[in-house]
C-alpha cells in the first residue's frame, strides 16, 4: 500500500518540497522517518484507545479462558491449559449455537441484501415525496433492537392476536405459536426487517452515485434496462454490495438483543447463537472459564472471516483510485 | 452531460429554466426509465411502504389500546388511550429517567468517537505512510469483535475500579465500537472526495492543517454528519454493555428499561407500556432523520457524485 502514490503523494510533495520516498543520504532518511510519524499521529488517539478498550479485554479473556473459574465452585481458580476447549468443543449446545450464528447471519444479510436491493432499484425514481417516503422507510433500521425484539415477539408473531397471525389465517392457515415452533425463523424474520433499510440505504447511495453520462452512453447503445443493471450498474454497485454485507454481517452475528428477548434462546436452547450461550455460561451459569473460552472461538472465526471481508474492502478501495 | 436529445417533457415550473442552463439539470431529468410511472410503480412503492411501516404502524396502535383491549385486532384502537404511556412515565418504571441517561451516554460517545475517527479518517485518506492499512485493519476488525467477548473482562475491572453503576462504564466499551466505525464510514466519504482544492490551497502556501480545517471539513460535513447519526444510533440502541455493567435503575438505559418492564401482576404482561416505550424511543430519532434527512442523503451520496 506504501507504494499506492495517488493523489495523497502529490500533497505530500507539494507541502514538503521533496520526494520523501527517494532519500539521498541518511539524514534525508531520518526527515522522512520523522515525516512518517507525523503523519501517523492524527490515527494514534484513535488506535490506541480502540486497543486499549478492546485488545487489553480480549487478552484478559484468553487468560481467563485458560483458568477454571467457576463461581459457584469454592475451590477457586486454577490454572487448566486448554481444558475449557476440550469441554466447549465437546458441548453440544455450544457446537448447535455457533451454527445457529452461522445459519442466523447467512440468512439473514443476504434476505436483506436482496429485498434492499429491489427496494433501491424501486426507490430510484422521481416521484413525488420520494425523500420523505425514503426516509420514513429507514425507520424499521432505527427502532431500538430492544424495541424491536418485543414488537415481532408480542404484536406481530403471538399466536392469538398477533398481526401476522391474523394475515396467515385470511388464507385459511391455522395460527402458529412462531417464537416457540419455529424461532430461529422468527429471529431471522425480525432481523431481515431490521436490517432490510439499511442495506438499502447503502445500495440507493450507490445507484445514485451512478455517472449518469454511462447510463445514458448504455441507452444510446440501445440497451435494455436489464443489460444496462446487470453490465452497468451491478459492476459500479459492487463496492456498496461488498460494504453492505460486510456491515450488516458484523453486527449480525453480533445479535444479542433480538435473542435475549423474543426467544431467550429457546424452546431450550434451539435458538441460542453465540454471544446469547455466552452471555448464559457466564452471568446464568457462572462459568467465567467456559464463557470465556467460547468468546475466544468466536473472535477467531470472526477473524478469519473478516480477514476476507478486509481484502474486499481494500480490493474495493485500491481499485477506486 | 450532453444528451438534450433524451429530454424528457420538463414540467411547467422547469421550462423557463432550460433556456438560460440546458444542461445543468438535464442529467438528473433525462432518463425516462428512471421516472416512476403508472400504478405498477406506486404499488411498488405502497408495498415498501406496507412491508417497513405496518409493524411500526402496529406498535403505535398497540401503545393507544386500553390494556384490556390491548389484544384487538382493529386497525385503528376502539377507544384511544394514553394510558400506558402515563403507565410508562409513572410510577417504578421511571422510563424519563431512563431517557435522559440514554442520551447522555449516546451524546457523550458520538462526540468523542468523532473526535477520534475525524483524524484517525483524515490520515488513511489523505496522508501516506507505511503500514496504513495494516492500522486500518486493526481498527476495522476491533469493531468485529464481538461486544459479548469483552463484557466478561470489562465487568471485572469496571468493579475493580468503581466503575459498576456508572456512565463511563457505558461510555468507554460504547466508544471502542463506535470509533471503528465511524474511522470507517468517515475514510471511505473522505477518500472520494477531490483532493484538488486542498492541493490548490497548499499551492497557496496554506499549511496543511489550514488545508485540513478551512477546506477538508467543510466538504466532508456532510460525511459527518451521516457519521454523526450512525454512531449515535448505535450508541443510543445499545444494550447488552448497559444490561451487564449497570444494575441500579438510577443510572439505567431506555434499552435495558424496555427489557425491565413489569406488569401489574406477575401474570398480566405489559405488552402496551412496551410499545409506548419503543414509539417513545423511535419517535425521536424519526423526526431528526426527517429534519435532516436531505442532508443524509447528501451525506451518503455527495462523496461520490461530487
Amino acid at each position: 500500500m506504501s507504494t499506492d502514490l495517488t493523489t495523497g503523494s502529490g500533497a505530500d510533495r507539494a507541502a514538503t518540497g521533496a520526494p520523501g520516498r527517494d532519500p539521498e543520504g541518511p539524514d534525508a532518511r531520518r526527515a522522512a522517518r520523522r515525516e512518517g510519524w507525523s503523519r501517523r499521529l492524527p490515527l494514534l488517539p484513535a488506535l490506541i484507545f480502540t486497543i486499549l478498550v478492546t485488545q487489553i479485554p480480549f487478552a484478559m479473556t484468553i487468560w481467563y479462558s485458560l483458568r477454571s473459574w467457576n463461581l459457584l465452585r469454592p475451590d477457586g481458580e486454577t490454572f487448566v491449559w486448554f481444558r475449557n476447549f476440550v469441554d466447549i468443543f465437546m458441548d453440544s449446545t455450544f457446537r448447535g449455537a455457533a451454527l445457529n450464528s452461522i445459519i442466523i447471519t447467512l440468512g439473514c444479510v443476504f434476505a436483506a441484501l436482496i429485498l434492499g436491493t429491489l427496494f433501491a432499484i424501486l426507490l430510484d425514481r422521481e416521484f413525488l415525496g420520494r425523500g420523505v417516503v425514503r426516509t420514513l422507510l429507514i425507520t424499521p433500521f432505527l427502532i431500538m433492537p430492544a424495541a424491536t425484539s418485543m414488537l415481532w415477539s408480542v404484536s406481530l408473531l403471538n399466536p392469538s392476536f398477533g398481526l401476522l397471525n391474523w394475515v396467515i389465517g385470511l388464507f385459511g392457515a391455522g395460527p402458529i405459536d412462531f417464537t416457540s415452533q419455529m424461532p430461529l425463523f422468527s429471529v431471522i424474520m425480525a432481523l431481515v426487517w431490521q436490517w432490510t433499510p439499511f442495506m438499502m440505504l447503502l445500495i440507493l447511495a450507490g445507484l445514485q452515485a451512478q455517472p449518469k453520462d454511462v447510463l445514458e452512453a448504455a441507452a444510446l447503445d440501445g440497451a435494455g434496462w436489464g443489460k444496462t443493471f446487470l453490465f452497468v450498474t451491478l459492476p459500479q454497485l459492487r463496492r456498496y454490495i461488498e460494504l453492505s454485507v460486510l456491515l450488516g454481517a458484523i453486527y449480525v452475528v453480533n445479535t444479542f438483543d433480538q435473542i435475549y428477548l423474543m426467544t431467550a434462546g429457546g424452546p431450550g436452547t434451539a435458538s441460542a447463537n453465540l454471544p446469547f450461550y455466552i452471555y448464559q455460561r457466564a452471568f446464568l451459569g457462572f462459568d467465567v472459564g467456559q464463557a470465556a473460552a467460547m468468546g475466544v472461538v468466536t473472535v477467531i472465526a470472526t477473524i478469519i472471516i473478516a480477514t476476507f471481508a478486509l481484502r474486499l474492502i481494500f480490493r474495493s478501495f485500491d481499485t477506486k483510485d | 452531460m450532453s444528451t438534450v436529445t433524451q429530454e424528457v417533457p420538463a414540467p411547467p415550473g422547469r421550462a423557463p429554466q432550460i433556456s438560460k442552463a440546458p444542461h445543468v439539470r438535464a442529467g438528473r431529468r433525462a432518463q425516462p426509465a428512471r421516472t416512476l410511472h403508472g400504478a405498477a410503480g406506486v404499488a411498488a412503492v405502497v408495498l415498501i411502504g406496507v412491508y417497513c411501516l405496518a409493524p411500526f404502524y402496529w406498535m403505535l396502535v398497540s401503545s393507544l389500546r386500553r390494556s384490556g383491549d390491548i389484544f384487538d385486532t382493529t386497525l385503528l384502537p376502539s377507544v384511544f388511550s394514553v394510558e400506558s404511556y402515563v403507565k410508562v412515565f409513572s410510577g417504578s418504571s421511571d422510563f424519563a429517567h431512563a431517557l435522559v441517561n440514554s442520551l447522555i451516554v449516546a451524546a457523550t460517545t458520538t462526540a468523542l468517537a468523532l473526535v477520534f475517527a475525524i483524524f484517525a479518517a483524515y490520515a488513511i485518506s489523505r496522508l501516506n505512510f507505511r503500514f496504513k492499512n495494516v492500522i486500518l485493519a486493526v481498527i476495522i476488525a476491533t469493531s468485529m469483535f464481538p461486544g459479548i467477548s469483552v463484557v466478561v473482562p470489562l465487568l471485572r475491572l469496571f468493579s475493580d475500579i468503581g466503575w459498576i453503576n456508572t456512565y463511563q462504564a457505558m461510555i468507554v466499551p460504547s466508544l471502542s465500537f463506535a470509533i471503528p466505525l465511524a474511522v470507517y464510514i468517515l475514510t471511505t466519504f473522505m477518500k472520494q472526495l477531490p483532493f484538488d482544492l486542498e492541493e490548490a490551497a497548499m499551492m497557496d502556501g496554506a499549511t496543511k492543517w489550514q488545508a485540513f480545517r478551512k477546506i477538508l471539513l467543510p466538504l466532508a460535513a456532510p460525511g459527518i454528519f451521516t457519521t454523526a447519526i450512525l454512531t449515535f444510533i448505535q450508541s443510543w440502541n445499545e444494550f447488552i454493555i448497559a444490561l451487564s455493567m449497570v444494575n441500579d435503575p438510577a443510572v439505567q438505559t431506555a434499552t435495558v428499561a424496555i427489557s425491565k418492564f413489569t406488569g401489574a401482576s406477575e401474570f398480566q404482561a405489559p405488552y402496551g407500556e412496551q410499545m409506548a416505550a419503543g414509539v417513545i424511543v423511535t419517535i425521536p430519532l424519526v423526526i431528526m432523520i426527517l429534519i435532516f434527512q436531505r442532508r443524509i442523503v447528501e451525506g451518503l451520496t455527495s462523496g461520490a457524485t461530487k
